[in-house]
């Protein structure tokens, strides 16, 4: 099937015509989005009966829309309370947050939903017209480029630990501590469980996330009236339609800046095994890399908020490349689509566009109209979403803890993981308390084991020898790249140092 | 907290075995008709792997037809990934409550390879017991349409002068133990590379990351012209073309490779076969009447998948099948397990 303008023109009216199923699932899914425990793939499996019951077109389109909104859902009680409703999310509240705690809520939130679709919306649209290009991108990212690429994830620790270098440090290795706890990548041994069983397949992901930034930040909400300062308070109820403009008005003109962080997120989402978590990190990262004022990060800073939500939609249009190009899902979410796609007897994989083109290419449009629904349904609410960060502590902190409580259990089911989600809480205050950085920790508890699992299998390979992780071309330039990250903060400050002194001489 | 301390052994396994079956013919007595009501209930299928895998796949889609014949009745499904299914296994005999009311949905060949391998807590035989098999299938080693290597034959001649990569989902898996048999038979040297799950280890072997991937054939089936499969562990290849006419190992290299598969199937507390053998009694024979609907068939069918997929096994089938894969695993454990220092 020829992908030409008519073709196109005809693919968006008819996913325009299924409004009917993406309005409803856009607001499940931002619903599910932003209570921590929930996600697409959680959510999907519970609402299978309906989409096993409607035409597979409906059930596609619904899936799809439900998908991309959970992602941009998850940034709201990020920006908000700085709680992370997805691992995705997890990213924005280093400058989401604080632009909340100064009174700008509003204008964060609006922010993160432009980023979110306006990155959702390139993203799929580039799937569409270079979906059999960007499956090639497995080819090149193996084991060995995995390891590299969740490094720069990585490095995001020291970056933290550039304001404190021992705390940081201490918080990033805590986490990769705890990251490392569960089955072993290669025998399925437990290890470092204390023969808990609720360990073995490693410290629970949400619960954790819950603990450290839900519970703590409870705890330390109890301890003031509110969560935004008295003067960021006025602001606050001051906020007007005219906060949303100015959101706006800054997301465009950080378009380029949009564009580029959420083809990060698309080429991280291609890669299986990676996921919105490590794409959103990735990009912030880079984006804090490559900015003039890299100082500026982690106070409450547009660009820092822009990269992760523009990323962590990218990564949904990503992961949905090798099931349509090769037949294999890219996450877990895309694993359950493919269920369904086999009850309705349809086939995945280049078959489809073989067998039906026009349900092929009419996921990816479906995409791009959910986003466009999303434009037009999310914004005009950030204004009245934003009023949350006035409503006392003393209100606020229980329902915190209660939802998320339930957030904590809703994965497993397990009792065991509320312990674990208040004794996270407990690490996290204790964190907050003494200077060091929560945000740490969980970036070595999500990248930890993923890094580990493809070193490992990258050693496996190549039967133990390391110098693999130097051996192929495309490493060994994110290698360079990654080492230039590191060290250019460094070379430039030492750069103006010398001018500095030379100007003074 | 119920004590769970007997290691699994063959012999414990027999004896648990020998407990199920004298609890079904005792449940197949004229004495206990007083289970019309059952199931006034959903029933609760827990799968010991994640979300969207093969197993969740098939409960799903045997539950449409089985539903029929068990009272209408509706079916909730919970995830227990981890260890190699060990969590989902141990949850269910310590915390699922044993009333009929509770199944597990499993993997027999590798989960049941781990329990030899991992001794779990929760003890097949004793804790629990695979009451049936509703399908089966063959382990296959297939290339990426892209690769150099074409046969079998190629493969192992390149394996006789490097050593070769093989992705599989897991180490403690019938598919690895099969490699690893290849191996020991021919002396072609392989490298067993775990990638966590199907979809990761046959994305390995399509990009060229491994050289070839070891996995049950409905995944290579599924995946059509973008794999080459190149042997099956079975006496014959009943795929034909779907399996690209690929020979069985054995046939190529003359070797005595056991036949290796794995099914899937349904598991029980022991506990609860005993209380409420008229429960069980019905569970029992209703799964045996929907894998034999040809509509099971025809769903499966429609999935992409080959009929003969669908193989039904009783009970003593199934223990049969189970003990065969404890004496893989014994055979084979060392080479599945870390090396001692």
């Amino acid at each position: 099937m020829e992908l030409g303008a008519d073709t196109v023109l005809q693919l968006f009216l008819h996913s325009l015509s299924l409004w009917w199923i993406i309005v409803p699932a856009i607001f499940i899914g931002i619903i599910m989005g932003a209570i921590p425990g929930f996600a697409a793939h959680n959510t999907i499996i519970i609402l299978l009966p309906l989409t096993l019951a409607v035409p597979v077109e409906v059930a596609l389109t619904f899936m799809v829309a439900l998908y991309c909104a959970t992602h941009l859902g998850g940034g709201i009680p990020a920006i908000l309370m700085n709680i992370p409703g997805t691992g995705g999310a997890a990213a924005t509240t280093l400058d989401g947050h604080e632009m909340a705690k100064q009174g700008k809520a509003q204008q964060a939130l609006v922010l993160a939903f432009a980023a979110s679709t306006f990155g959702g919306l390139i993203t799929s649209i580039v799937t569409l017209f270079a979906l059999p290009l960007l499956s090639k991108v497995g080819y090149y990212v193996h084991s060995v480029e995995m390891v590299v690429i969740m490094l720069f994830g990585l490095t995001l620790i020291a970056v933290i630990a550039a304001e404190d270098t021992v705390k940081g440090l201490i918080a990033g290795f805590f986490g990769l501590m705890l990251g490392a706890m569960g089955a072993d990548h290669v025998y399925a041994a437990p290890r470092g469980t204390f023969g808990l069983l609720e360990l073995f397949d490693g410290v629970p992901l949400i619960p954790a996330l819950i603990g450290l930034f839900a519970i703590s930040e409870a705890f330390v909400m109890i301890e003031q009236e509110s969560i935004v300062s008295s003067k960021g308070q006025e602001r606050a109820r001051r906020a007007s339609w005219a906060d949303t403009l100015s959101g706006l008005r800054i997301a465009a003109t950080n378009w380029w800046h949009i564009v580029w962080t959420s083809l990060i997120g698309l080429v991280v989402g291609v890669l299986p095994g990676a996921g919105a978590s490590i794409g959103a990190f990735v990009a912030y990262q880079q984006s804090r890399f490559f900015s003039k004022t890299p100082e500026a990060y982690g106070k409450g800073y547009a660009k820092g908020v822009i990269a992760p939500e523009a990323a962590n939609n990218g990564v949904t249009s990503g992961t949905l490349v090798p099931l349509l190009a090769i037949g294999i899902p890219g996450g877990s979410t895309a694993a359950v689509m493919m269920i369904v796609l086999q009850f309705h007897g349809v086939p995945f994989g280049p078959r489809l566009f073989v067998e039906s083109p026009i349900l092929a290419f009419g996921v990816i449009m479906s995409m791009v109209v959910a986003y466009i629904f999303m434009i037009l349904t999310i914004l005009p609410m950030a204004r009245y979403l934003a009023k949350v960060t006035v409503v006392p502590t003393r209100l606020l902190a229980p329902m915190i803890v209660a939802f998320t409580l339930v957030g904590a259990f809703v994965p497993r089911s397990f009792l065991f993981d509320l312990g674990v989600a208040v004794a996270f809480g407990i690490i996290g205050y204790i964190a907050r308390k003494t200077g060091y950085h929560v945000a740490a920790i969980l970036i070595g508890v999500i990248l930890g084991p993923l890094v580990e699992q493809s070193y490992i299998r990258a050693l496996r390979i190549s039967l133990g020898d390391p110098l693999v992780l130097f051996s192929s071309t495309l490493g060994n330039v994110l290698w360079v790249m990654l080492a230039l990250s590191l060290a250019m903060p460094y070379i430039l400050k030492w750069l103006r140092r010398r001018k500095a002194a030379q100007a003074a001489s | 907290m119920k004590d769970f301390t007997i290691t699994p052994t063959r012999r414990s396994f027999l004896k648990g075995g020998a407990m199920a079956v004298g609890a079904g013919a005792l449940s197949a007595s004229p004495l206990s008709k007083a289970w019309a009501a059952f199931p006034e209930r959903n029933i609760s299928i827990l799968i010991p792997t994640g979300e969207g895998g093969g197993a969740d796949r098939d409960a799903r889609m045997f539950a449409t037809v089985w539903r029929k014949y068990l009272n209408n009745a509706n079916f909730e499904y919970s995830y227990y990934p981890g260890a190699a299914g060990q969590v989902g296994y141990e949850f269910y005999a310590a915390k699922s409550e044993p009333d009929c009311y509770n199944l597990l949905f499993g993997n027999l060949g590798p989960e049941i390879i781990m329990q030899a391998m991992q001794k779990p807590k929760a003890t097949l035989g004793k804790d629990f017991i695979y009451f049936c098999q509703t399908t089966d299938e063959t382990m296959c080693i297939f290339v990426g349409k892209n690769s150099k290597i074409t046969s079998i034959q190629q493969l192992v001649d390149e394996a006789k002068k490097r050593v070769v990569t093989v992705a599989t989902s897991r180490l403690p898996h019938p598919a690895s133990i099969g490699v690893l048999a290849l191996g020991e038979a021919t002396g072609a040297k392989f490298q067993l590379v775990p990638f966590g799950g199907g979809n990761p280890s046959a994305m390995a072997a399509i990009t060229g990351e491994v050289d070839c991937c070891t996995l049950p054939i409905t995944n290579a089936i599924q995946l059509d012209k973008e794999v080459l499969i190149l042997t099956l562990f079975s006496k014959q290849n009943v795929f034909g073309e779907m399996a690209d006419n690929a020979p069985p190992v054995n046939d190529v290299f003359g070797t005595k490779i056991p036949e290796l598969s794995s099914s899937r199937g349904f598991a029980i507390h022991v506990k609860a076969m005993e209380t409420y053998p008229d429960r069980f009694q019905i569970i029992e024979e209703s799964v045996k009447k929907a894998a034999l609907d040809p509509e099971y068939a025809d769903l499966v069918e429609k999935a992409g998948m080959p009929r003969s997929f669908v193989r039904y096994g009783g009970r003593e089938e199934t223990v049969a099948f189970a003990q065969d894969m404890l004496a893989l695993a014994e055979k084979y454990g060392s080479l599945l397990a870390p090396k001692k220092k």
